[in-house]
Order: C-alpha cells, then structure tokens, then sequence
C-alpha cells in the first residue's frame, strides 16, 4: 500500500512542483535560521554563524536536486514540461489546432467505427462454449454450384451414428411454424434440431433445460423458446415452463428458455432469427423416395480433442461412401463428398469481401487524413523556424526539439483519436440500422474495450508517423542560414517544399482510388437498375402463407383450401389476376433440382442438370405478367390425372434445344436412372430474375402444382402432401396497398386462424433487394466524398501557404513587369502539376486494387475508361478550384506593400 | 564497502531511514536540525553528514506516509517543520528492525565464516 501511495505521489508532484519548491526553500531557511542561532549561542560573530550554517548545512542547490529526484519521477518532468508548453502553443493558434483535431477525428472516428463492425462480425470468437472445436459438417454434391454444404435425413442419421471423431454431432432445419394460442396466429422462425446440437454449443438455458437426444428419438412434443419470444410473446412469465403452446395447431410442452444473446443457426442471410427451438425428430417419409434426395438440413458438431477438421473429414468421408453405397437405384449418379469446415468461417465467409472493402475505404481515408496533418505540422515548423533557430543557437539540443514535436503531434492525434470515438459511437449507432440485414451477428457490433484500444493505438501511431517527418523537417534546420535571412524570408529549402508536394501528390491519388471506386459501384447500381427483371412490379401485391398439417391432413383438404381461396380471390373487386407460386422474384432461387432431358445423352462427368422450379396454381405467372414467348399458359385442364406438363424459360430452352422450338419436347424430374413420368413443354416464358436483380439468373422450369406427386414418380412418398404453402400474387388495378385489407379478408373466410406472412407490394421487395448494393454504393460513395474533402483541403492549405511564403518573389515578379495573369498561371500550373501526378499515381493504384472491387460490380469493368476519366477529371477540376482561392490571392498583392513588408 | 579516512563512516544505503524512524520513535516529533544533532551525538562524531542530506530521506518518509511533518514554533519562537512518526511508521520502523536485525546477523555470521 505505502508503495503504491508513493508512486501516486511522486506522479501527482510532477504537477504540483512550485508548491513544493516553495515548501523546500521555507523548510531550508528555518534548518539555516536554527543552525545560525546556534552558532550565534556559542559565540560566533553573525557573519561567521552565517558561514558555519551554510557548512555544516552542505550545498544548498545539490541538496534541492537530490529532494526533488526523490520527490517525482524527474524523467518524467521534463515531458510534462513538453506537455505545458504545447498546450500554451496550441492554444495560441486555435484555428490550427481545431483543423487538426477535427480532421483526425474525423479519420480515426470512420475508421474505429468499421473496425468495431470487423471485430464484431469477423474477429470475435463466436458465443458458444470453446468456438474453435465447432464445425459444419455437410456434403458437397459433384456438379452442383451450392455453396453451403448440406445435408439428407438419412444422413444426419449416417453423419451422427457412424462417425468418430465428433464429441457432440447433430443436424438441423430451419423451418416456419404457426404458433397459436393467447392472441393473434403468428408465422416465427424456428429450427428443428437434434438433441445434440445443445450440447455441441454448449450454452446452458436462462431458465428450464434442453431436450436431449433421447427426447428427440422419442418424437417428444418438446420446444425451448428464445429469450426475445419469451419476453414479447410471453411477457417474460416464469411460469411459461410447463405450460402448452400450440405450434401448427400441435401442442408442445415449454421445457427451457435460452439467455438473450444465443442465437442458433447464425445463418447469414436470414433475417429472422430462430424463435424457437424443436426436436428434429425426423419422420420416416423422410429416409424415403424424394425427401432421401432432399439436402435441406445442415449439422453441426463439437470435434474431439485433437481431431483436425480434416481428419473429421476423411472419418466423414468413409461415412459418405457407405451412404452412396446404400442409394436407391434413382439416386446412382449422385455423388457427395464430404466437407468439414469451421462454424466461424462458415459464418463470416459472405461478409468477409464487404468488410474488406470497408477497410480499405477507411484506410484511405485516415491514410488522406495522416498526410493533411502531417503537411499542417510541417507547415507549422516552417513557420516556426525561426523560433527554433533561435533555440538551436541558445543551445537546445536536437533531441529535445525532436521529443517537443513529438510530444505535439502526439497530443493532436491522441485528442483527434478521443473525439473520433464519440464520433465512431454515434456512427455505430447509426450503422447498425443502416447494415444489411446479411451480416451476422449484427447486435454485437458495439463499442467495446478492443474498438477503444484500437483506436487509441491508431491515435497514438498516427500521432508517431505524422510528427516524425515535420519533426525531423523542424531539427534540420540550418542554424546560421535561418538567421542570417534577417527580415527577408527567401525561398525556402527544397527538402521542405519536396516533402509537401509528396503529401499532396499521395493525397491526390489515394483520393482518386475511393473515387474511381465509388464512381464503379454507381455505374453498377444503375446497370442493375436497367436489369429486366422478367416481372411487372407495379401494382402486384404478394403474401407467403403454410398451412399446418394438423387441420390439413390431406391432399383434397389442402385442394379445398386452394380451391376456395383462388375462386375467392379472382372475386375481388381490383383484381386483374390471381395466383400461387412457390417461389417468389426477390425471394431467391429456393433449391433445385436434377431434370433430364429427353433425348440428351448425358456426357460422363457432366455432372447434374440441376433447375430452378417453380410450382404454380392459379395465374401467378399472368399475375406477375410473366412474358409468354410461345406456346400457352397452364389452365384448369391440367389436372392430375391429364398429361403432365412444364413451362420453361428461354435460358431453358436454350441450353438445352438451341434454335429449336421448345414447345412439345420433353423433360422429366429426377436423373437418367429415376423412374420419372415424361412432362411435355406446353410454354417458353421470359427469364425472371428470382434472386436480386444483378445475381445469375437461373435456368427455371413451371409445373402446376397440381402434377406434383405424378411427376415426382419414384420420388414421391407416400402420402406425401403438394402444394401446403406458397406465395399468393395479385396483380390489382388500384394501388396494390390498397388491396392489403381484402386479400386478409379472403384468407380469413377460408380459415380464420391462418396467418399471412409477409404481405408486400412488389415493388416493395425489389427495392429491398436492391438495398445490400445500395448500402455498398452509398457507402464507399460516402468514403470517397470524404476522402475528396480531406484531399481538397491538404491541396488547399498547401498552395496557400506556399503562396504565403513566395509573397515577395511574386512582388519582385510584378514589380519587374509580369502580369496579375501571368502569377496566376504560375500558381495553377504547379497546383496541376501535382494534380496530374497524383491522377496519374492514383488511376495506378486503382487497377492495382481493382480484385478487391471486382466482386462487387455488376456490368462494369474495373478499368471501365468513362468511371475512369470522369474520376480522374472531377480530381483535377476540384484541385484547380482548391488552388484557384490562394493563387487569386497572389495575383491580387500589392508589390509595393509587400516588398516594404517584414 | 566505501569508507572515509580518519575513521569516519559512511551511512549504508537504506539505514538512514530507519535511524530517522527510530529517532523519532523514540524522542517524539523533532525538527530536521534536532534529527541531524541526535545523528552527530549518537554516532560520537564519526558519521559526518552534511544536515542537507536528510531531506531526500525525510520526504521518501512522508511519502510512504510513515513520518508527517507540520510546521510550528521552537522555544525561541523560529519557525521549524516538526516531523513525527506514524502509526504506519511505528508498524514499519519494527518490521524494517527485524529485517536489519536478520540481515546483521546473516553478514556477521558470513563475515565470521570467512576467517
């Protein structure tokens, strides 16, 4: 304790030192007063007591040193000496200070803020117990384009049996279910899961338990809610374990509630959360027929202590190769290889190209940022010269210049770094609501102790970097040369001059990087804005609904349902068109599956032929005024029982009859070997695109829903039930919002407890589409007008201050005849010098950085020549326009004023 | 070991301290001077030390809270800062004795071997 008091004190007296001294001189005169009435008493005469106290006191001076080594830290006086100094210099030029300030701020604030958004969504270890064991095991289907290893039923049952080098190993499935019960139907996001798959996360409930594996094998009525469902839903009630809540129409028992910041699958773009949590408990139609062929669950698993994923995954291998040994006949020409891949990387593998560029972008900026302050420093200590001059000459050593201009630079960035965080938590603030909805794990972006840490860091390196090269500019100077100038001020060494222009020059062409970058990604978004989508938009309103197994048990239940619906929604007054798709444009492609064609001989290694479906009832197609190209829409005729029928694409037709006409040829579900019913293509409509607007757009295939179980041939199972949910489209002649209300009262008189989910007009959902690349578009945009601000002003405060300082060069010039013209001329083309080679330096390094962009542009080239020039000119014309203020200026000085000047 | 001619000696580093704690300890609150003329009596003379170099240890003292000085007046009525010793300073003087009574005996023991 009496250690730590002392080392406070000593810190705490570097500030309180002329309270100290004086206390020191009063306690040294009293110790002499005292020794001196001594000396006195024995008979000295006052000038020899004098002496004698001064002797047998010893030095004066060397005793003070030695009390104040031991009273501070003496090292540390001396900066903050440093320390009070620079703060009475900055407080004389304020208007320096504050530039300098804000500026950093503004560049360490943009930059913390994304790196809160990459240590929240990229660095930070995931929140189950030990992240790094965790894995996704799934299979890759050879010639298949799936990104996300998936995987069968009959697989998890394989994966989770026959495996070994799993701690914990379970599969699951995000699905939709209908909770009822107290208040309105909802449609929430759940997930089936296996038993296993808490114990793999490891995190234990807030209240209540988990079902175990056993509980799953049971086919157990079990649900275990999310903290966010149990609070708005159940109004946080502790009594809510026990107690019943009916899940399509199914009553489960609430066995446990999770803590509020679990989230399970982090599945990148969902936005909706699971709610809720269920036993997997798979049924046995799903080890059977098409449901065996169906990748549609993933798993998950703990690794034993010691495996490598690769060992986990040459184990998972052995597995896949029994599993493909077992297949049925229908399924030979599938092959799957096993993938074992880490849950964090699986996690963050689609955000990972935009929190790059973001990263990049900011670095620019503080990159721009650095270099305007470290021309303001050095401009500063070109000011100063005399100044320091006049101290080198009195004696001060050059290291102490160098800690002083350091200590300055220092103090600029660490203050410019502690605004910058206020300005990076308003940021985040703001952010978050602005991010797409893709990135996972979005509530953790937050200003925590790393995002602080970091951006003091950054202060304190940008400080380090920005003083050195002004600091160095500063010790440099010539003693003799600065003095002997006298009044005049001269031109100045070209070491300092250099060194400005090289920190326009860099600004420049960094800036011009952000804004080639920003200028492709605006070409993008209006490429994809040209995009056909395929589709009417306007006045087209939709809405998902899934009916529960419960009530509709049956296939002509389900027809009943359909049936009414369609019958009632064709009543309506408005309603030009009605219909039901299982997909919807925007809404992505869904899953697809293997067709082949009659007649083509599939080539070895071809792999599948794998489509987009689209099972439609009704007339979505007309609905969403769909282009018929040739042939004739599905109609009422097209029953079960009559000849199965297909509408195809034209990117369909074209792959796979070129220069024929499509209409009559044939195509069935399934591979060469599954025994599948033939379906005649009756249509060729226009390509839709069902993802966004500047995604692939797939080969796609429309079947009436009705034919669904005749097609599927071997891949139906039995009893298996067609058409249970789908997205109802209405092309109205009102506004559609307006039709918002009756489509609700339609589905309500069919069945008053089924929830719509999702009603919006189409022009609606593309505008949410487009949102991801907006948000990209708007934000390096935003970057790159910054990063040209900050550019602007560096060019600016540059050629003004070497306007300032050649004041008397251009009065000489005047004075022997040049004209206001000619300095003007004189000071724009240097400035368009610098501007040329910084043009030239950035339209470099953007092509050397170009990779990073490519993914995310749409139709444009990265050395797309107009973004390009354009940049590149709007560069130049704003460094004309910055230089155009200062060099008026010259132009405009009185020769015989500022020759008589200094 | 530094040592002065004509049999003076110099102070090892660290038994200041504890000399001005046990001074104070036991003659109550005294002023700089008054601790510097109890050093010379005690000592007969042989340690010589210029009064100025108490200061360091004086403030070391306070700093550790073990000594607090406060100002006030001698019999002729001169003004002197009076240093006393604390109950932290009374707790540490018999800790630091201990550790010097070890550590005595420790050197003489090592020193005695020697021979």
């Amino acid at each position: 304790m009496n250690y730590l008091r002392r080392i406070f004190l000593r810190f705490s007296n570097l500030f309180t030192n002329s309270k100290a001294e004086a206390e020191l001189d009063r306690e040294i005169v009293a110790h002499l007063q005292l020794l001196e009435d001594d000396f006195l008493d024995r008979g000295m005469t006052p000038a020899e007591a004098h002496r004698a106290a001064r002797r047998a006191y010893g030095g004066v001076e060397r005793v003070k040193q030695l009390h104040r080594n031991e009273r501070a830290y003496q090292g540390l006086a001396c900066t903050v000496m440093d320390v009070q100094y620079t703060l009475r210099q900055l407080r004389k030029s304020p208007g320096f200070t504050l530039t300098a300030i804000l500026m950093l701020a503004f560049g360490i604030g943009a930059t913390t803020a994304v790196f809160s958004i990459v240590e929240g969504v990229l660095l930070r270890p995931l929140p189950f117990a030990d992240p790094d064991r965790l894995v996704i095991l799934g299979d890759d289907l050879v010639g298949s384009h799936w990104d996300q290893s998936n995987v069968t039923a009959p697989d998890i049952r394989n994966y989770m049996r026959d495996t070994h080098s799993f701690l914990h190993l379970g599969g699951y499935q995000r699905i939709g279910l209908e909770l009822s019960g107290d208040g309105d139907p909802i449609h929430v996001g759940a997930t089936r899961m296996s038993g296993e798959v808490f114990q793999t996360l490891g995190i234990a409930p807030l209240m209540g338990r988990w079902f175990t594996q056993q509980e799953d094998d049971q086919h157990q009525s079990v649900a275990v809610l999310s903290y966010g469902m149990w609070r708005e839903r159940f109004h946080g009630d502790e009594k809510i374990l026990g107690t019943k809540i009916l899940l399509d129409r199914r009553p489960y028992l609430v066995i446990g509630v999770m803590p509020r910041d679990f989230e399970f699958p982090l599945s990148p773009g969902h936005v909706n959360n699971s709610k809720l949590w269920v036993p997997l408990s798979p049924l046995p139609a799903e080890f059977a027929a098409g449901y065996a062929a169906s990748w549609n669950s993933r798993m998950v698993g703990r690794l034993k202590p010691g495996t490598t994923p690769a060992q986990a995954q040459s184990d998972a291998q052995v597995v896949a190769d029994e599993t493909m040994r077992n297949y049925p006949g229908f399924m030979r020409s599938i092959r799957i290889r096993a993938n074992v891949k880490l849950l964090h990387e699986d996690t963050v593998a689609q955000s990972r190209p935009l929190i790059h560029t973001l990263l990049f972008a900011v670095a620019t900026v503080l990159l721009i940022a650095c270099a305007n302050l470290a021309g303001l420093l050095l401009v500063r200590s070109i000011r100063r010269r005399r100044e320091i001059a006049v101290r080198l000459a009195l004696g001060a050593r050059a290291a102490m210049l160098l800690r002083q201009a350091m200590v300055e630079s220092l103090m600029l960035s660490i203050a410019g770094g502690l605004v910058g965080l206020a300005f990076a938590a308003s940021c985040i603030r703001i952010g978050i609501s602005l991010l797409p909805e893709n990135l996972p794990r979005i509530h953790e972006i937050s200003l925590d102790w790393p995002v602080v840490a970091f951006a003091i860091g950054l202060a304190v390196l940008t400080g380090l970097v920005c003083g050195l090269s002004p600091a160095f500019a500063a010790i440099r100077t010539s003693v003799n040369d600065t003095l002997k100038e006298g009044g005049r001020t001269g031109t100045l060494g070209s070491g300092h001059g250099r060194l400005r222009s090289t920190l326009v020059i860099a600004e420049i062409a960094v800036a011009l990087v952000l804004l080639t970058a920003s200028g492709l990604l605006l070409r993008s978004f209006e490429k994809m804005r040209q995009v056909d989508p395929g589709f009417r938009a306007d006045h087209t309103l939709s809405a998902f609904y899934d009916l529960p197994q419960k009530r509709y048990a049956t296939q002509s239940a389900i027809d009943a349902f359909t049936d009414t619906l369609l019958r009632n929604l064709r009543q309506l007054p408005g309603v030009k068109a009605a219909g039901i798709s299982s997909l919807l444009p925007t809404g992505g492609d869904g899953g697809e599956i293997a067709i082949t064609v009659e007649g083509l001989v599939p080539q070895k290694g071809t792999g599948l032929n794998l489509v987009t479906l689209l099972m439609v009832q009704g007339d979505p197609l007309q609905a969403l005024g769909i282009r018929m190209l040739r042939g004739r829409f599905f109609t009422e005729s097209d029953k079960a029982d009559s000849q199965p029928v297909t509408i195809v694409n034209r990117k369909l037709a074209e792959h796979f009859w070129p220069g024929q006409n499509p209409v009559g040829k044939r195509l069935r579900r399934g591979m060469p070997e599954t025994p599948t019913p033939w379906l005649t293509v009756v249509g060729v409509v226009d390509d839709v695109k069902l993802g966004s607007l500047d995604g692939e757009t797939a080969e796609q295939f429309y079947q009436p829903a009705t034919q669904q179980v005749v097609s599927e041939g071997a891949f139906a199972s039995a009893g298996e039930l067609a058409a249970n949910s789908g997205y109802i489209v209405l092309h109205t002649n009102t506004p559609p919002e307006q039709m918002e209300n009756s489509l609700r009262a339609a589905v309500r008189n069919v069945d008053p407890q089924l929830p719509l989910i999702g009603m919006q007009t189409m022009e609606q959902l593309i505008s949410g589409s487009e949102a991801p690349r907006l948000f990209n578009t708007v934000l390096i945009s935003s970057f790159a007008i910054i990063a040209l601000l900050l550019a602007v002003l560096g060019i600016y405060s540059v050629i003004a201050f070497s306007v300032a300082l050649r004041e008397q060069e251009m009065a000489i010039r005047m004075a022997l005849g040049c004209q206001r013209q000619g300095v003007l001329r004189l000071v724009l083309t240097s400035a368009m010098k610098l501007g040329a080679i910084g043009c030239l330096l950035g339209l470099l390094a953007a092509a050397s950085v170009s990779h990073l962009l490519r993914s995310f542009l749409f139709g444009v080239s990265p050395f797309d020549p107009l973004v390009l020039m354009l940049s590149a000119g709007v560069m130049l014309s704003f460094a004309l326009a910055a230089s155009t203020l200062p060099a008026t200026r010259a132009a405009t000085i009185n020769p015989i004023l500022a020759l008589r000047g200094d | 070991m530094p040592s002065k001619e004509n049999g003076q000696m110099q102070l090892l580093q660290g038994t200041l301290d504890l000399i001005v704690l046990r001074t104070l300890a036991s003659m109550g609150a005294q002023h700089a001077y008054q601790i510097a003329s109890r050093l010379e009596q005690v000592s007969n003379n042989l340690l010589n030390l210029n009064q100025g170099t108490l200061y360091p240890a004086l403030v070391r003292l306070e700093q550790y809270g073990w000594i607090k000085g406060t100002w006030g007046k001698t019999e002729k009525n001169r003004e002197a800062k009076y240093y006393a010793i604390t109950r932290a300073g009374q707790k540490a003087l018999g800790e630091e004795t201990q550790r010097w009574k070890r550590m005595a005996g420790l050197v003489e023991k090592l020193l005695i071997e020697e021979f």
